[in-house]
Order: structure tokens, then sequence, then C-alpha cells
């Protein structure tokens, strides 16, 4: 696939309950992101940033529109190749954390190599690896009740890349954390974006962490803001 | 800051004020669980309210059952010395209004009566007696009795007779005005015989029976005629059988008893044919057993103790009357017995309380953890602790109360009350339970506790929790050690007989809490143990391979921390188990107690007249097909035994030993192997085998088997007999050398073991009434209290059971958030939909494998210390307090029923879950911190 982009998503709309009361999250969203890019989704408050992270990895279903990432048309799989396609090709990171709190930082990174049933031994040479990128290597034993907040996001970063996915999509990974703790945290992502070539979909409120994206999507009101519709060709 | 905002808070202190929108909300928000609450306390009230008026009514029937079996034992005698009959010249004058004397005596007792008592007996039988002469005529020990009654029908209204031969007594000599000498002939008098006696004594109206009193004193009876018993079936008649038939065995071994029924007429002859001493008047009472019940045979039990103090001793020489009975005791019997069964009933409706309890706390800590956020969010508006603490105990006493009362309504529908006493604690709970845990999370989640910097605080609030929580377990566990050693001590039997239905309401005993406070204490260690249990089984999943197995132990060592689930499972399992044990060692208990009130499949009774007959029937049944044996026995009760210093009156057993050995070698009756020891003489004693209740007669003793009219009979104790029948002082020989011995068995029952026994019993049994073991089993086990006992123990079984699958069925629904947002966290790194449901029963499995394995063994221990104290043998019979039987068949299906609820549960949380996407799931969790939601990361 190399030259076209790793997501492509068009027309999708997304709709929350029924008659007067239902809500429009999204609506006819369209973009391409292109392998290797760091892409920030900003918008307000309920502008349907989770709802479209959640639309393009699978974790929710539009009501028309096509998600295709890398090749893969995501919408019109079903949960088991749903199932597949996080196993290798998508991997998320949210605002809190959500890592298995009685396992270690060592054993929750491992957790989706144990999916894939990856040996021990090279599960073990791979978690070291990515402990050692997000700079926690001395913390692998340590549970997640014992480290702190931006430790445990560097540690569910970890975790994400461990399948070596595609497309790492984060919703507001800075959103619990401090102003200089989230620096940091953006500043791992792009780091591992450079270094392990994966294509990163990530949500923020913070305009100082726009500034370490490729390229910035704004959305409001369920829908892709001004330039962004302009550059969908443009950006392949 | 924070000590100021308190004292400043102090200051603004005012009464709480329930926001009444926020209360509908809530209660509309969570009516699930408010009506499962609801549910609940209803449920157990109606089971707490409706056993105790039950066990009343079971203790009323048992009453009226005891006293229809004692039978003659019960009725309530007053002995009356004669009027003086010195003549003014010396000599006796004959008194011919003897009969209206003797119906005034019969007056003056009903007046001294006791109203209570008056109320449960039937109208009185005045009847005389001579004492017991002997015939003298042949060899054999016959021996005679003048007898007359009079009932309140008027004088000589005794049971209705026709003269087949001859005619009633009448006065011997008409007009006798001169005084009888002291020292004269003996006055003559006539009797009546029955045909029987007649015949048996081979006399025609007329003759003159050969008979002489103890002093060898020659009487003159003559027969005035023969009759027929009108109705042989007629009460009075029991009070002396020989009248109509000869007894054998009255008066001891080998003796046959006769009689003479005596008229107005002749009684006034009788009474001057014997001394004072020698002739008896006495006034019986038998009790209306329909009469009574527990309150009133509380009420006949204490008349009859007083009217026994005031009654004169029976030395005195005026004519007061002397009263005797034995319903006294047979009431105290009865007592100790509904004493029994009220306990036994308290320890499992303590049970059912103690569980039911559980699941309310269990309840509310879920419909707490739901709330949070709205608790929060009242908190928020400006609601104060004790706003939110008025809000929620309106809410649970709206929800408990009516519950309780509707519970407590259809018990009283549905039997002869209702008794609030026990449903009391399940009201207290649903109601203060909520509001506690509500406050307790609205003030945990309103302090700040997500700075990092406040780490100390939250450590020493960990430490408090689990200091607390520990001092709560030790004081469970010292509570049960101490139920435990009072049951030991004292027994489950109060000191003073109470009331069934009182003892309920009022102060639950700390014995009956013992079974329910062993088992709490002991989940309580085992669920320390659990969390122990979760880690070591991560650590090994973390080294297989299967991923599955990692994130289901991960779960469950996240929830291992939750004492109540498992504590509810366990408890409920346990205390299942417990009444299951209960319930068949109860069982069991009535067949081994049928088997040895009968001592057989089948016994024949054989009327006095068959005796003669008996070996000869015997021979029979056991000929008959399916019949495997038929032994041939003499049981007479009372025999006279001189033993060391004192007399004993035990059950005297003739059988031929080895046959009988070889019937209890059949039968599961226990074993007799020192009947052996019966064929060899020793020293010229007849060998027997003793078995008495105070040690009195013991093996290795010299005993005599005293006899009227005939030399005593040495026994040599040479073992211990077997319990024969429901004796508790036996003296067993055997028959043969009893025969060599001289003495005669008259054998009046017949054992039958086999298949065919209750038929073969039944054709040749015309002669004998036959005894079925399955009737009497059945019997038994219909017996009032016994019957309520065991349906309690079931009800309670299959209740605890319930109350554990809910336990189940609540704890899982109060960690489903948490599970399903760890499993759609888990989707997300490509954990399969069905494979998620695995985890979910993975994390579900631990608590519920505790409480599957170590609820039943729980159940067992328990039942093993303290059923023993829990005197079952008072219901079943037996003769020691029976060892538990555990159910094993429907103790198996405690841990399958678990098991299956599992596999019902995670299909059905998955079920509810499919329509929502991970991405909607993990959208639910945002926002609520873990703090909030009082979860704590394991240390
Ligand atoms: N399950 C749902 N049912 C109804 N409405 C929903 C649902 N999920 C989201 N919405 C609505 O969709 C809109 C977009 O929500 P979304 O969570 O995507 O916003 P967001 O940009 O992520 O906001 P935030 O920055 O606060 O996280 C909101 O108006 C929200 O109320
Ligand atoms: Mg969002």
């Amino acid at each position: 696939m190399s030259g076209g982009p790793l997501l492509r998503v068009r027309g999708v709309h997304r709709r929350f309950g029924t008659g007067p009361t239902a809500v429009h999250a999204l609506r006819d969203v369209s973009f391409d992101v292109a392998a290797g890019t760091m892409v920030a989704l900003v918008g307000r408050s309920g502008s349907g940033k989770t709802t479209l992270l959640n639309v393009v990895g699978g974790l929710d279903r539009p009501d028309e529109g096509t998600v295709v990432i890398d090749g893969t048309d995501v919408t019109a799989l079903d949960e088991d190749g749903l199932s597949r396609l996080r196993r290798a090709g998508v991997a998320y990171v949210f605002q809190t954390f959500g890592l298995i709190p009685v396992l270690s930082a060592a054993e929750n990174v491992g957790a989706p190599l144990r999916l894939t049933r990856v040996p021990a031994r090279e599960r073990e040479r791979r978690v070291a690896l990515l402990l050692e990128l997000v700079g926690l290597a001395e913390h692998a034993r340590q549970r997640p009740g014992e480290l702190s907040g931006g430790q445990q996001q560097r540690v569910a970063i970890a975790r994400a890349l461990a399948a070596s996915p595609r497309l790492l999509i984060a919703d507001e990974p800075t959103g619990q954390l401090d102003h200089e703790t989230g620096m940091s945290v953006m500043a791992l992502l792009r780091g591992v974006v450079e270094s392990e070539g994966v294509t990163a979909l990530v949500s923020t409120h913070d305009a100082v962490m726009m500034a370490l994206a490729d390229r910035v999507i704004r959305i409001s009101d369920g829908r892709i803001e001004g330039p962004a519709g302009e550059r969908v060709g443009a950006a392949c | 800051m924070r000590g100021l905002g308190w004292w400043r808070a102090r200051r603004r202190w005012r009464p709480p004020v329930p926001h009444w929108p926020s209360i509908r909300g809530r209660a509309r928000a969570d009516t699930g669980p408010l009506v499962l609450a609801a549910a609940v306390v209803a449920a157990v009230s109606l089971l707490a309210g409706a056993a105790p008026p039950l066990l009343r009514a079971a203790a009323d029937d048992a009453v009226r059952d005891a006293v229809r079996r004692a039978g003659g034992d019960a009725d309530v005698l007053a002995r009356g010395n004669w009027e003086p009959d010195d003549g003014p010249t010396g000599g006796r004058v004959r008194a011919p209004r003897l009969a209206e004397d003797l119906d005034d005596l019969r007056a003056r007792a009903v007046n001294e009566l006791d109203p209570a008592l008056r109320a449960a007996l039937r109208p009185p039988v005045a009847l005389v007696t001579s004492d017991i002469l002997k015939v003298t005529d042949g060899s054999v020990l016959r021996t005679f009795q003048l007898a007359y009654f009079a009932d309140d029908r008027g004088p000589g209204s005794g049971p209705h007779v026709t003269w087949i031969a001859g005619g009633p007594p009448r006065a011997a000599v008409p007009d006798a005005a001169a005084p009888a000498p002291y020292d004269g002939p003996p006055w003559p008098v006539q009797v009546g015989l029955s045909e029987a006696d007649a015949e048996a004594l081979r006399l025609r109206p007329g003759d003159r029976i050969p008979v002489q009193d103890a002093r060898r004193t020659v009487k003159d009876v003559r027969v005035s005629g023969i009759f027929r018993a009108t109705d042989d079936a007629d009460p009075a008649w029991r009070l002396a059988p020989w009248l109509l038939h000869p007894v054998v065995g009255a008066d001891g071994v080998g003796s046959t008893r006769l009689a003479g029924l005596l008229s107005p007429d002749s009684l006034p002859d009788a009474r001057l044919a014997f001394d004072d001493g020698q002739f008896r008047r006495t006034v019986r009472f038998a009790p209306e057993p329909g009469a009574l019940t527990w309150e009133s045979g509380r009420a006949v039990g204490a008349a009859v103790v007083a009217l026994k103090a005031a009654s004169g001793s029976s030395g005195a020489l005026d004519t007061s009357l002397r009263w005797e009975t034995r319903i006294d005791a047979v009431l105290r019997d009865v007592r100790v017995r509904v004493d029994a069964a009220s306990a036994q009933a308290s320890v499992l409706l303590i049970a059912i309380v103690a569980a039911g309890v559980l699941i309310l706390l269990l309840a509310a800590d879920l419909l707490v953890h739901r709330r949070v956020p709205a608790l929060v969010a009242a908190r928020q508006r400006g609601a104060t602790l004790p706003d939110v603490g008025v809000e929620l105990l309106l809410e649970s006493a709206a929800v408990a109360l009516p519950a309780a009362v509707a519970g407590l309504v259809v018990a009283r529908a549905v039997t002869p009350g209702a008794a609030w006493g026990w449903a009391l604690p399940i009201v207290v709970a649903a109601a203060v339970a909520g509001p506690a845990f509500g406050v307790l999370a609205a003030a945990r989640a309103t302090r700040d506790w997500r700075v990092p910097a406040n780490r100390t605080p939250r450590r020493r609030a960990r430490h408090t929790g689990q200091l607390r929580r520990a001092t709560a377990e030790a004081g469970v566990v010292i509570a049960a050690v101490a139920a435990l050693v009072a049951l030991h001590q004292r027994g489950i039997l109060p000191a003073v007989a109470g009331d069934p239905a009182a003892d309920q309401a009022g102060g639950v005993r700390l014995q009956a809490s013992a079974p329910t406070l062993g088992v709490l204490a002991g989940a309580l260690v085992l669920l320390r143990l659990l969390p122990f249990g979760t880690r070591l089984t991560l650590r090994r999943s973390l080294r297989s391979r299967r991923p599955l197995a990692v994130f289901g132990a991960a779960r469950a060592a996240a929830t291992a921390a939750r004492v109540l689930p498992p504590l509810v499972m366990l408890v409920a399992t346990a205390l299942a188990c417990f009444a299951l044990t209960l319930d068949s060692t109860a069982r069991q208990g009535l067949v081994d107690g049928a088997w040895r009130a009968v001592g057989a499949d089948a016994r024949l009774d054989v009327a006095p007249a068959g005796v003669p007959a008996t070996a000869a029937l015997a021979r029979r049944v056991a000929a008959a097909p399916g019949v495997r044996q038929a032994v041939p026995a003499q049981l007479t009760d009372g025999v006279r035994i001189a033993a060391a210093a004192t007399d004993v009156a035990p059950r005297l057993v003739i059988v031929d030993a080895a046959e009988y050995r070889r019937l209890l070698a059949a039968t599961p009756l226990p074993d007799a192997p020192q009947l052996d020891r019966l064929t060899a003489t020793a020293d010229g004693d007849l060998p027997a085998l003793v078995r008495s209740h105070d040690g009195s007669l013991r093996p290795g003793m010299r005993l005599e088997l005293l006899r009227t009219g005939a030399p005593p009979v040495h026994l040599a104790a040479v073992g211990t007999a077997p319990a024969v029948g429901g004796a508790v002082d036996v003296v067993l020989v055997d028959a043969a050398a009893a025969t060599a011995a001289g003495v005669l068995p008259a054998f009046n029952t017949v054992w039958v073991t086999g298949p065919g026994a209750a038929r073969a019993a039944a054709e040749n049994g015309a002669a004998a009434r036959v005894v079925l073991r399955p009737d009497v089993l059945r019997a038994s086990r219909a017996a009032p209290l016994t019957a309520g006992l065991l349906r309690l123990a079931l009800v309670s079984a299959v209740a605890l059971l319930a109350l554990g699958l809910l336990g189940l069925a609540l704890g899982a629904a109060a960690t489903a958030p948490e599970r399903w947002q760890t499993l759609a966290r888990l989707r997300t790194l490509g954990l399969r939909p069905r494979d998620a449901r695995w985890v979910a029963a993975g994390e579900l499995l631990p608590a519920v494998a505790l409480a599957a394995a170590a609820g039943p063994a729980l159940g067992l221990l328990l039942a093993h210390l303290t059923l023993g104290p829990l005197a079952l043998r008072l219901l079943t019979g037996q003769a020691t307090d029976p060892a538990p039987v555990p159910p094993w068949w429907h103790l198996g299906l405690l841990p399958v029923a678990l098991l299956a609820a599992v596999a019902v549960v995670v299909p059905v949380e998955s079920r509810l879950r499919r329509g929502r996407r991970p991405g909607e799931v993990l959208r639910a969790g945002e926002g609520l911190p873990d703090a909030v939601l009082g979860r704590r990361s394991l240390p």
C-alpha cells in the first residue's frame, strides 16, 4: 500500500438516538491520513472527536460511510474480523490509560502479545524493548497503582505499540495529565511515530500539542472544518 | 483548612432537609434493586413470621399427641379412704349406700380440680378395686381382683353388660343389721364374671371362686352370673381389662390376672369382705387430648403440680383425697421435645435471617455502587451528609417496612398467626444498610483522594479499613467460639422451659446461633485466603500460554478484595448444607428410631388370650413366603428385679438368644454379640444381659427376678443387653435357659423380618396387634413436631440456596460494570467477544468455586460440631443423639447449582450488553475515577 493513504474515511455519519432528541455526532466526515504521519484531531468538547475515533478504530459503527485502513474496509468487518484487525493493525491509547490494575507494567505491555500467542521469550524481549523506548525500564515490575499518571500513560503507549500496529488511535491521551507531563507524553508519541513508523491519529484540546503534529484536522459539531476538506486529495 | 470547615459546619448546623425530587429520581432510576430488596425482605419476613406460629400449632398437636399416646399413664387419679364403718358396739357395719358414697367422692374430686385442669379432663369414673387375690386351684399362678365402676351416669353406671347366665351380683346378706365381727368368717360377696374369665376358671353361676389373699385368708366370693360386654371398646374397660378376659403378665412373669365385676348391691359386701387397706376406691379422670393446647398444657401441668403438693399423704387416715397422676411427667416430656424442636427451629431461622441480612447488605452495597455519581451530584448541589442519609433512610424505610408488613400479612393469612420478632433484624438491615453505605460512599467520594500528594492519608485510610475489618472478624470468631462452647456446655434446651413462640420473639439464645456464627466465622477466615488463592492462580496463569487464563485470573484477583459477595455465597451454601444435613440426619434418625421401636420389619403384639399359641403363630409366620425370620419373645414391662441394694423395674425380654442375635445381625439394629453368653449357665444362675439408664443394672451383678407367689429366680448379669424397643432398662434372658430355670416364657411378641413380613403378619395376626415398621416410620414422620421441623429444614435449605444464588447474581451485578469495562479494553487489544465471556466466567469462578467447595465442607464441619447438642434424639426416638448423616447426593447439587448459575449469569450479562459497542462501554466508565467507586488497587 505504499504511496496511498493508510486511512481513508469517506462520508461517515453517526447519529445517536432518533426523533427530535437525536444527536448528529458526525456529519459527512471524509478525510485521508498518509502513512507514517501524526495527525491531531482538534475540537471543542462534544464536537465528536471520540465518536470519530471510535468509528475509525471499529469500536463503533457509522450509520453511513466507510473507513478503510490499509486497504481493509473496517465498516464491513464482523466482530472476529475487527478482533483480528485490533490484534495487528490498530491500537488504542485512552485518556484513562485502561491498564489492568493487578498486572505489572511489563505484564500490561505484554498483554496484546499474549493474545497473538507470541512465544514467551520473544514477548519478554519485545516488552523490555518497548519499556526502554518509553523510558520505564526501571519500573517494569511496578503495578499501575504504583505509577504516576504520566508513567501509566507511557505504559499504555508501550502496550499499544506491542503488536506493531500500523495505526495508533489516541483519544486525549494527555487529558488526565498536567501540562508538562502531557507534553512529554505527546513528545513520546511523536517519537514513536518517527522510530516505529506508525501512523497516529490523536485527539486533543491543547493547542501546544498540535504543534507536534504533522497535520491538524479540526472538527466542530460533527463536521470537518475548513481546509481539511481541501487537503483530502493533497495529503495523498 | 479541613478542621475549620468542619467547625463552621458545626456552627451552621441545621436539621437535615430531604430533597424530594432527588429521592423520587433515584428511586425511579433504581427500581430494580429496590424491588429486589423488597422481595427479599418480604420473603424472609414471611418465612420468619410464619415459622413460630406453625411451631406453636405443632406444639399444640404434640401435647395432644403425647397425652393420647400416654393412655392410662396420663390419667389423673384421686384416692380417698373409706369412711370408718366400725359399729358403736364393735364389729363392722354394712353400709348399704356405699355406691352413693362413691358418687359423692367423685363429685368431691371434681370440685377439687382447678378449672383449667377440669377443662382438660373427661368426666371421671369412680373405681373400686380389691387387693390382688391368688386363685388357689391348679399349679399356674393366677390372680383375681374384684372391681366396681361408676361414672357420672349414676350408681352402677359402669360400661353396659348383658347377662348371659345368672344375673347381676346382689347383696349376699340382704338385710344385715348386725355388725360383722372383726374376726368372723369371711363375708360373702357376689361378683359377675365375663365369659372369658368364667371359661378360664371353669365356673358357673352359683360357684365359689377359690381365692385367698396374700395373708392366705380365704375369701368367700361367688359367681352371680356371666356377662358379655355390650361394647368391648368402652374406654372404661381399659381401667380393668382383666374383667373382660384373663391378662397375662399383669402380676409378674408367668401370672395371669382375672377379675369379678361388682354391682352397687354387692359393693357393701365386698367392703366387709376385705380390710380397709385391701379395698380401695379411686376416682379416675382421663384427659381429653382435644381440649389441650400448648398453653393449656402448661396450665394443666402447673395445676397438677399444685394439686399433688396440696394432696394428703398416702398414710393419712382421713377421707381427704390424695392425687396421683403421671400427666405432669408426660407434659414435661413433651415440653422438653417442644423446647428441643423450637431450639432446632430457631437454629434454622437464625441461619435464614443471617443469610437474609447478608443479602440485604450486598444489595445495599450494589445500590450505592450504582449511585455514587448521583450522590456526588447531590453533595455538589449542597446536600450535607445528614441530608443524604435522611433521604436514603426515607427511601429504604419506604421499601423495607411495607415489604415486611406484606410478608407478615401473608404469613398471617396462611398460618395461625405471625411473629414479627424474627423479621426485625431483616427490616433493620434493609432500612439502615443503604443509608449507612450511601453516607460512607458520599463522604469518601467528596473527600478528594485523587491528588497524588495525598498518598499518605490514603494509606492511612486503607490501614484503618483493614483494622476495622480485622476487628469485626475477630468479634465474629470470638462470638462463634463462645456460642459453640455454650452449646456444648449447656446444650440447646433451656434451663427453664419456655413458650415456643415467646422464645422466638424474645431472647434468641446464644446456643441456637452457634451454627450460623460458626459458619460466618469459618467463612470470614476462608475469605482471608481467597486473595492469596487468586494471586497464586494469577501468578501461575502468567506462566501459562493461555491468554484467557491470565485475564480471567487478573480480574478475579482484582475483585477478590470484595468480601461481601463471596461471603454471602459461602455462608448461604454452608448453611444450606447444614440444613440439609440436619434434615437427612433427622430422617435417618427416624428410620433408626422406627427400627428400634418395632424391632423388625413387623411385630405382632399378641393379645393376652393368644399368648399360649404365640410359638405356633411364629412358626406359621416364619413359613410364609418372603419371611426371613419370625422370632417369638416375651416382653414384660416393669418386672421387679432386686439388684444390689435397690429394686428396679426393667423390661424383661425372654427370647431365643441365637435367633435374636441373627435377627439383630440381619437388620440395621445394633448387633449384640454378648447374646452368645446367655446359653452358658453360670453357677446355676440364669444368665442375663442387662441394660439400665442409670447404671443400677451392670454386667457382673447378681440379680433376683421377684415373682408373686413363687420363689425369686437368681440371675447373673453376664453382659450388656441391646435396647429392646423404647425401653431404657432391660433384662434379657434366653428362652431355653429360662425354661430350665423354671421361668416359663409366655411369648407375647413376634418379630418378623423379610420382604413379606408385613403381609405374613397381617394374614396370621388375627389374634395380635400388627405393628409394621413402615407404619411406625410414617407415623413418626407425621408427628407434629417432627414433620414441622423436617419441613422447616427443607424450606430453609431451599431458601438458603436461593439466597446464595441471589448473592452470586448480586455480586456479579455489582462488579459487572467494571468487568465489562475491562473486557471492552481487552477487546481493543483484540480479544474476541466469545473469549470475553470466558474471561468473565474466569473472574466469577474463584469465589464461586470457593463457595461450592468450601461451603458444603464448612456446613458439614458445623453439623459435626453442633448437631450432637441439638438433641435430635428427642424427635427421632433414637437411644442417643445421632451422628450427622451427610446427604451426599443433595450436597453434590449445591456446587452444581452454583456453577450452573455462573453458566447462566455470564451469557445473560453478555447478552444485556450485546447491543453496546466497546466504544460505548468504554465511554460509560469515563469520568468516574476508581477512588470515587471505592475500588482499591491491590497493594
Ligand atoms: N451514546 C451516546 N448517546 C447519545 N449521544 C451521544 C452518545 N455518545 C456521544 N454522544 C453525543 O455525541 C456528541 C459528540 O460526543 P463526543 O464524545 O464524540 O465528543 P468529544 O469531542 O469527544 O468531547 P470531549 O472533548 O468532551 O471528549 C456529544 O454531543 C455527545 O453528547
Ligand atoms: Mg471525547
